[in-house]
This record gives structure tokens, sequence and C-alpha cells, in this order.
């Protein structure tokens, strides 16, 4: 753990010679090195990297390929979450490892729920919350993320408006801040690591396109990493609307000018800590210890600067499914572990000392399947978060004068924000941009079938197991499969291979016409491909 | 709590400037001896230690960095509270974040005590060829607002150490010379010093008192 004060790791001139000039961008009396404490670790690898300056947009490549040039392989292993080197995770061994066969039940599961949304939303949302907490399969995360907290909802509902945004050349000011953070978010996380690199390209368009939806709120830093998780996990569209919930139903006033609710939640966690855990709660008081000193990266990166990846994604599962009470509940598990005890207290004699043991979470208390015990044991519902917020608005009110910025109230889970706009059915179609062959007998879209897994996120469409599954993407040379007509694709934005010119507009079950305004099923794949070229290429390993 | 276990003072030092000047780079540079190309954007507050000699005393820097967005303004006053020095950070290659020097100065003596130590500072002078703050103009700026003032290099290492080392000295002289009075500097000390300053040692408490 110790590193030495002056650690040089690797020198200069062992990297020029392995690497061609054109690729790299480097300064000569210097050397990058990564990054102090990446969420709890001190990365095992001191090693340094480089940054790419992708002069040649189609020529930039993750990190990991340039290092294979280099034989650098081995220090820049990418996790399975995208990460290099190490960066944002406690260890191999402490990841919780669900069987397969477990996950693809779960899969199966979370589809049903996805295809009759309003239906367990508003019956069976404790079942949905149950599933949230044992973690959301990874193949269906990003799609779980954009229904749960209604950014599919509200994409539908604005169709064309991210376009529109996105157009927009963007207010200068804030396109200058945006660009200056592009690559300082997550860093060694593959998708950001190139300067100029799609993932980076995707977050300005994010970032900008708020700016533009919302010109009154600007742009706050911290957006940036909320927008980069979501990014990781969805094409930029989606994220786009993701950000904008979570901006605004779940943390409203958070990334406001002010910074006045960031600031009212850290006097709710402190308020709450007492009953929680009054040893840390004593400790912070007597030490004069502002909340806004510990818990503001906290609170407006959703931990996700904080805890281990793993961690990080079963915490947004039931944050996005429950509202910020989960984040409370994550701080206050955290200072309870770090500062709880007499014995931990001991060693903790000053507020400097005391802050830095906060900014140092030993990785017991951050794993995966110990916090996600321990959140569900905290004591703290909504209800308690809002009667606190209550007391202390009124008393900043009283030593502050009123709010500058006053932002809507806060919607306390997915639930709540649907309840608040219900959905028009179409809202919660699916939209499959690969159809899997389906045979003459309607499908039954509920559970008992077989489903194959794919990595593309609007691609599941399910199938009964047939004998003979035709290929749907057959070249002019292949013979036809003995099923000349395909079955009517589902509406909306599903594409049929151009081999199959048969475009169907009979419905399936449940199924309307496809909107007008879409382009033709034949051309769609094409555009939608190019638009979102980059989030498909960008399907993590999630 | 390290090995730089004895030490006389303990003086709080604030990063502050515009997004994107070089604050972090500056805080790891001195305390670390690290820079890193895309070092995470701070959000909330960021600091680290580093212990120094100065006329034979022992002093812990305690530098505190956070984020630079006029919209973070709004939640620093925890962050000055008991800081003695201020580095007020701008990028030579960009003329508006030293433009906005004029702001963060008065932000500081809006928050932070008035005998605060300031020194401006002009980062990232290895961008020579970008410059668009004349050295000259900006130290005479700071000669007229009683400011110190230096330009640095967080990614070449230039005059990094120079630079918080006057500044600690600088500290230090203010409160060794007894300039101001007792109260308003707050500077701690935590064991007996070695030199003389029976004030320091009557402040004695034991524990970080910023």
């Amino acid at each position: 753990m110790h590193r030495s004060r002056f650690d040089s790791g690797l020198s200069t001139s062992s990297l020029t010679l392995a690497v061609p000039a054109r690729r790299l961008f480097f300064f000569s009396s210097s050397y990058a090195t990564m990054d102090k404490m990446e969420n709890g670790l001190r990365s095992v690898d001191t090693g340094s990297i480089r940054t790419l300056s992708s002069s040649h947009i189609d020529d930039e490549s993750s990190l990991g390929s340039d290092s294979e040039i280099n034989g650098f392989a081995s220090e820049r292993q990418t996790d399975k979450y995208g990460f290099i080197g190490g960066a944002q995770k406690y260890s191999e061994d402490t990841a919780q490892d669900i069987p397969t066969a477990v996950l693809r039940q779960r899969e199966v599961k979370w589809l049903d729920m996805l295809s009759h949304w309003d239906k367990w939303m508003i019956k069976r949302f404790n079942k949905v919350r149950l599933r949230c907490q044992k973690g959301i399969p990874p193949a269906l995360r990003g799609r779980a993320w954009l229904y749960l907290s209604g950014g599919k909802v509200k994409r539908e509902q604005n169709q064309g408006k991210f376009q529109e945004l996105d157009s927009q050349p963007g207010d200068p000011k804030w396109v200058d801040v945006i660009e200056k953070d592009l690559h300082r978010q997550f860093p060694f996380h593959e998708m950001f690591v190139s300067r100029g690199g799609h993932g980076q390209q995707d977050l300005f368009r994010v970032l900008k396109a708020y700016t533009l939806y919302r010109p009154e709120e600007g742009y706050c830093q911290a957006q940036a990493p909320i927008a980069a998780v979501l990014l990781m996990h969805m094409p930029a569209e989606d994220a786009f609307w993701g950000l904008v919930q979570i901006c605004e139903k779940y943390l409203p006033g958070y990334y406001s000018p002010g910074l006045e609710a960031i600031q009212l939640d850290g006097e709710i966690l402190f308020a709450l800590l007492r009953r929680v855990s009054p040893l840390a709660f004593r400790h912070l008081e007597k030490h004069k210890i502002d909340p806004i000193l510990y818990m503001t990266e906290w609170f407006m990166c959703a931990f996700s600067r904080t805890l281990p990846w793993a961690s990080v994604l079963r915490v947004w599962d039931m944050f996005l499914c429950d509202g910020v009470k989960i984040i409370f509940r994550v701080g206050l598990v955290l200072l309870k572990c770090m500062l709880g005890t007499r014995e931990k207290l001991k060693a903790c004699q000053g507020q400097y000392e005391t802050m830095e043991l906060l900014r140092a979470i030993e990785p017991r208390y951050m794993q995966e399947g110990f916090l996600v015990r321990e959140i569900l044991e905290v004591p703290v519902t909504a209800r308690d978060v809002e009667r606190e917020h209550h007391i202390q608005l009124k008393r900043w009110k009283k030593n502050r004068g009123e709010l500058n910025f006053k932002p809507p109230p806060r919607m306390h889970g997915a639930r709540i924000i649907m309840l608040a706009e219900p959905p028009r059915r179409q809202d919660l179609q699916q939209n499959p941009t690969i159809v899997l062959e389906v045979p003459q007998t309607t499908p039954q879209l509920q559970k008992g079938k077989e489903e194959k897994k794919s990595k593309k996120k609007k691609s599941m469409k399910k199938s009964q197991p047939t004998e003979e599954i035709p290929n749907p993407y057959p070249l002019p040379s292949d013979p036809q499969s003995s099923s000349s007509e395909l079955p009517a694709p589902p509406p909306g934005n599903s594409v049929m291979p151009e081999a199959a010119a048969q475009t169907e507009t009979d419905s399936v079950g449940e199924q309307k016409t496809p909107p007008t305004d879409l382009p033709s099923a034949k051309e769609s794949t094409l555009q939608r491909s190019t638009q979102s070229l980059s989030s498909t290429e960008q399907d993590t390993y999630l | 709590m390290g090995s730089d276990d004895s030490y006389n003072f303990v003086f709080k030092v604030v990063l502050i400037g515009e997004s994107g000047v070089g604050k972090s780079n500056l805080l790891s540079r001195f305390t670390k001896n690290e820079f890193a190309h895309d070092s995470r954007t701070t959000i909330g507050v960021e600091f680290s230690t580093r212990t120094v000699r100065i006329d034979n005393l022992t002093i812990k820097a305690q530098i505190w960095d956070t984020a630079g967005l006029e919209r973070y303004r709004a939640i620093t006053s925890a962050y000055y509270r008991g800081a003695v020095g201020a580095l007020l950070v701008y990028d030579i290659s960009k003329h508006l974040t030293y433009e906005s020097a004029e702001r963060w100065l008065k932000e500081l003596y809006d928050h932070a005590d008035p005998h605060i130590v300031v020194m401006l500072v002009g980062n990232k002078s290895d961008l020579e060829n970008l410059r668009t703050v004349p050295t000259d103009e900006a130290r005479d700026f700071a000669e007229k607002k009683g400011l110190m003032f230096m330009e640095t290099s967080a990614l070449g290492s230039t005059n990094v150490e120079a630079a918080f080392s006057e500044v600690l000295t600088a500290i230090h002289t203010k409160v060794a010379s007894r300039e101001v009075t007792r109260g308003s500097i707050s500077a701690v000390t935590l064991s007996s010093p070695i030199g003389p300053s029976s004030e320091a040692q009557e402040e004695r408490k034991g524990c970080c008192r910023s």
C-alpha cells in the first residue's frame, strides 16, 4: 500500500523506443502516472499511462491494442467492466460471481418485466425492487436503467429532441468547460481513455445537449461522471434522457448554480447519522467537520468515484429503483464503518485525520456483498429523508434566507416517477434492432421460453426453439429458407435484413403500427447504426 | 499518522483558481511528485500533506484543493476555514483564467483570514508558445495587490517547490514575527517548538483545529 513519495514510474526513454511517434503525444521532460487512489485502491500498476491523442479518429483504439504493441499487455489488462490496470475495483476474488444458469434465469425474468413494464411497476413493484436489490443482469442493465429512470418514456415522448439538441453548437461558455473535462472522466476506462475518441465524443454530446435543454442550469462538473456511467451502458440519446431524469427527478438541484441542494443533503445526512451511529456523529460534530467536506463527491457522483465498480453497479441498480434514500444509506454505512467504534476513533485525533480516513474507506466495507447487505439494513426510509429535509430547510431559511434555486420536489424512486407521469403504452415498447426468425405460430411473450443471449442492447426477441432457424441475413448466393415470408416486425425501429424484402405491417400480439416519421425499415439499420455507431461499438462487457 | 510525526506547525494552504488551470497537479506534484495528464476533475475537496523544514522548524503543509467551477464557490467556506496561505492559480495560456483573479481574491477575502498569505501562480509555464499572459503584467498586478508571484509548471516540475516553499516561509515569518495578533492566524502547534515562540507553546492543544 505504501508508495515511496517520489515514485518515478516507468522512464520515458523505454516508452519512446517502443511506440510509433505519430500515435503518441508526450512531453519530453515528464511522465504521466496513474492518478493517486482510484476507488479505495492504490493501483497495483504504478507504471505510466500515455494519453493517446487521436489525430486519426479511425485510428483511435483502446489502450489495450497499443499496449500490446508495446509489450505492456499484462499491465494494461482491461477488466470485465472496461477499466484498465486495476482501476476502480478492489480485487478479483471479492467480486460476486453469479452462476451462469442463475444469470440466464434472471435475464428471462427481467425480459418479462420489461415487456410488461407498467403492470410490473404498478402491481408488482416489490418484486421489481427485490430483483434490483439482487443486481440487474449485466446484459440488461442498460435497458433496465433506462426503464427504471423513466428515461425510456421521456425518449419516446420526445422523439427527435435529442437530435435537435445534438445538432446545435451550444453556448461557447459551456462548450469550453465541458471540453476541458472530457479527458478527466474515468480516464482509466477504455471507453474514455482516448482523447477525441467515441466515448469522449458521446460524453460531450450528452453534456452539451443538457446545457441546451436546461440553459438555466448549464453544466456542473459532477454531471460528467453521471453521464459517463450511463454511457457505459447505453447509447448517447438514452444516456441523455437518463441524465435528465437523474438531474430532475432523483437528485433535483444537485447540479444547479449555488449547489444548495447538495449542502442541504449534507445536513440531512449528518442528522440521520445521529440515529444510525451516535459515535460517528459526535466525532464529526466535535471536530467541526462539515458534511460538505466528505459527502460532496459521494452524493454528486452517486458514489461512482468512490466504490469499486461492482459495488457502483449494485448501488445504481437500487438507486434508480428506490431513489436517493439509497445514496443516503450508502453514506451512512461508510460513516458508520469508518467512524463507528471507539477503537477507530482513537486513531483519528483531528479534523484532518478524520477526513483522511473518510477518503480512504477500507475496501472490505465497499465490497459488493457486504455493502449491499448493510444498505438493506439501514433503518432510513424515504419518509425519514423528507422529514429531515423539512427540518433542515427550515433551519437554512432561518440562518441563510430563502433558497436561490428552488428545485422541484424529489421523486423517491422509479414507481413514483412513473405514477407522476404515466406513460402511454407505446412509450414502453421495446424496439429490438435485430429480429430473430420466428415461426408462423404466434410468439408468446411469456415465461417459459428460451432466448439467445445477445450483447446488443435492443436486440432481444424471444423465439421458440425450432428445428430449423432460417438465416436472417442470407447472402444473395445463399439458398432461401423454406419459409419465404418472414413475420411482421414489431413496430418502431426494427429492421428487416435486406434480403428479406417483404415488410409486413400486420401486427403480432399487441403491437401497433409504426410511427409515420420513421424511415422505412430497410434504411433504418444504416441510419441507426451510424448515429449510434460509437455506442454499439462501445457495448461493454456488462 | 505517517512517518513525519514531529513537527512544530501545521499550515493549511488552499489552492484556488478556475477549472483546468492545474491546481490538482500542483498539489500532486508538490506532495507526491506526481503529475497526471488525465487526473480526474476535482469534485468536492482533495487534500494532501508534505512536511518541510524552514529555518530549523519542521512544518507540515496541509494543502487543500477543490473544484474551480464557478458554482462550487458556494460550498467553499468550510474549505477556507483555518487557511493561512493560498495559491491563486491561473493558466498562462488562457487569459480568461487570469482575468478572474480579481474575483477569486474577493472570494478569498470574503471567506478567509484577512492576513492570509497569497501567491499568484501562473501555471503551465511549459506552454511558452501558447502564452497569453505576459509575465510582467501578472507580476505588476500581484505587486499592486500585495501578492507574491511565481510562474510554475506542474508538468515540468518547474518552480513548484519554490512556490510552496516561499508561501510557507512567508506564513512562518508572519506567525513568528507576531505581526498579527494571536487569534487571527490560527496556525497550530502540535508539540513544543524547538525555537523560542512562547505563544506557540500556549496554543498547544494536541489536535488539529483547522
